[in-house]
């Protein structure tokens, strides 16, 4: 079987996590550093969760102490569960005799104004990954730079990747889902499937 | 006016002062979004001061595909033919990524047969698309026959994944647990066909491009990227090893069975130019090629083939 990423042992990719969580809260007060154990650790990847409003101090710990240092980072990305949504940040240590990865969560339950801090200081990278995230989730980041939507256009409505999204129906005149473009056919098939299986359940009935 | 050369102290040239009011106005100029040097769709403000490029603001989302919204209503197979779409110079290893972490989630065990064919044909695929930056750059340069001769390798990898996928770009070839298709003794008789040639080919390029004159005038020690610079902007591949770091995931954290195979991982050295610049970034990619080449000698010599 393959194996990607080495996680026995509560480390992802060369890194003790709990020491870390440790250090994370020894140096930065207020961070809250807690470790989240998936139940299977060959399917899943071990991962912090901090404090929303302390995320720049800890990125700031985490790339420039000398114990564990991440001198890179992969990703910025966001997910919404509905009740609270996540922004996950992805670093990376770039040296070929210690490698290491980590995954640092912050969870924001705020869905009206989320707000987080910038990290642009800190990881150029970071610039576009929190664009997307804005433009996609509508997180907002403070002390950003250039705070614009990245992929969709600057006058589009609404926050494409949450769950409760709907797409508006004309954008400059232009129909968003003209009837021509839709696929009716899959659409009616999906429909014609579930009557079929409810009549067939009522008649077992 | 009193000559230079009549007095001890030179007067101060007034000529200096005359091209700073030249530079403080800067010429605003709208590139793309379609353009044919951009490969692809992307616009760019930029701000210009005579030759030299003082500001710039890119515009994304021309080739915005939607993909993480699509995926929303697909089970897990029917997203592999939009991981194509990620890189469609290599799609074998956008899906091969996909498919991978799938694979991790679920906990599917892939046949060693299948995990050898997805390693030659994710390192033919990285041939192809070094290939492809190779023809292109030399075009962009100004140079046409080296596009030609790339092509002309390219296109036997492209017609030996046309046979085996049914497709020449987007393959939607590695599948959850395996590859959709089996390989044939005759077409793995011609991957180690194109092997021997393309080691040929390979010193052809060399001579014909990477040290010729022009070529390194033009690249040679122009648009240095630190490796500070690639830290901070996360860069990594060719241009992270361009810049002098022997960093590569199939080493530092072998996936599937890389461990098991013996190659180097070629780094930006500074034979031309210095460390990080086009030079060095476009040389990398050459001795990659090579790599690969020996990655599929390998394969092809392993006990499953």
């Amino acid at each position: 079987m393959s194996v990607y990423f080495e996680t026995s042992g509560l480390s992802m990719l060369n890194v003790d996590i709990n020491k870390l969580a440790d250090l994370i809260n020894g140096h930065v007060s207020g961070s809250n550093a807690i470790v989240n154990i998936p139940e299977d650790l060959k399917k899943c990847d071990p991962s912090i969760t901090v404090e929303a409003t302390k995320i720049y101090q800890v990125i700031e710990y985490l790339k420039t102490n000398s114990e564990v240092p991440f001198n890179s980072l992969h990703v910025i990305s966001g997910v919404d569960y509905v009740e609270w949504m996540e922004v996950c940040y992805m670093l990376t240590h770039y040296n070929p005799e210690a490698p290491r990865q980590l995954i640092l969560k912050v969870k924001i339950t705020d869905r009206l104004n989320p707000v987080l801090d910038s990290i642009v200081k800190i990881y150029a990278a970071a610039n576009f990954q929190e664009r997307e995230v804005y433009d996609m989730f509508g997180i907002r980041f403070n002390n950003h730079p250039d705070l614009r939507r990245i992929l969709c256009p600057d006058d589009w409505e609404g926050w494409p990747l949450r769950k409760d999204y709907v797409a508006q129906k004309e954008y400059n005149g232009m129909a968003v889902y003209p009837d021509s473009k839709m696929n009716f056919e899959d659409r009616e098939f999906i429909v014609r499937q579930d009557m079929i299986k409810k009549a067939q359940q009522a008649k077992a009935q | 006016m009193q000559s230079r050369w009549d007095v001890g102290e030179p007067e101060k040239p007034t000529i200096n002062s005359e091209t700073e009011q030249l530079k403080s106005e800067l010429l605003t100029l709208n590139m793309g979004p379609q353009h044919p040097a951009t490969h692809g769709v992307l616009r760019i403000e930029i701000w210009t001061d005579s030759e030299i490029v003082a500001h710039a603001i890119p515009h994304l989302g021309y080739l915005h595909r939607c993909m993480e919204k699509h995926s929303e209503n697909l089970d897990f197979r029917g997203v592999i033919p939009f991981v194509d779409r990620l890189d469609y110079l290599a799609a074998m290893n956008m899906e091969w990524t996909y498919v991978a972490a799938i694979e991790k989630m679920l906990g599917t065990e892939v046949p060693r047969r299948g995990e050898l064919i997805r390693i030659m044909t994710a390192e033919l695929q990285r041939i192809a698309s070094h290939l492809m930056a190779f023809g292109t750059y030399a075009l962009d340069l100004g140079a046409f026959s080296p596009f030609l001769y790339a092509f002309e390798e390219r296109e036997k990898i492209l017609r030996l994944f046309e046979e085996v996928s049914g497709a020449r770009l987007l393959y939607n070839y590695i599948w959850i647990g395996g590859v959709w298709n089996d390989w044939t003794d005759e077409q793995l008789e011609r991957v180690a066909q194109f092997c021997d040639n393309m080691e040929l080919e390979a010193k052809k390029y060399n001579e014909l491009v990477s040290m010729n004159k022009i070529f390194v005038e033009r690249t040679a020690n122009v648009g240095v990227f630190s490796l500070e610079d690639c830290f901070s902007y996360g860069a990594s591949g060719p241009v992270l090893r361009g810049s002098g770091l022997k960093w590569d995931l199939r080493k530092v954290a072998p996936y599937s069975l890389y461990s098991e195979f013996d190659f180097d991982v070629p780094v930006g050295e500074g034979e031309v130019g210095v460390v990080g610049d086009c030079w060095n970034r476009y040389y990398v990619r050459m001795k990659e090629v090579l790599e690969s080449i020996k990655i599929i000698r390998q394969v092809l010599n392993s006990s499953c083939f």
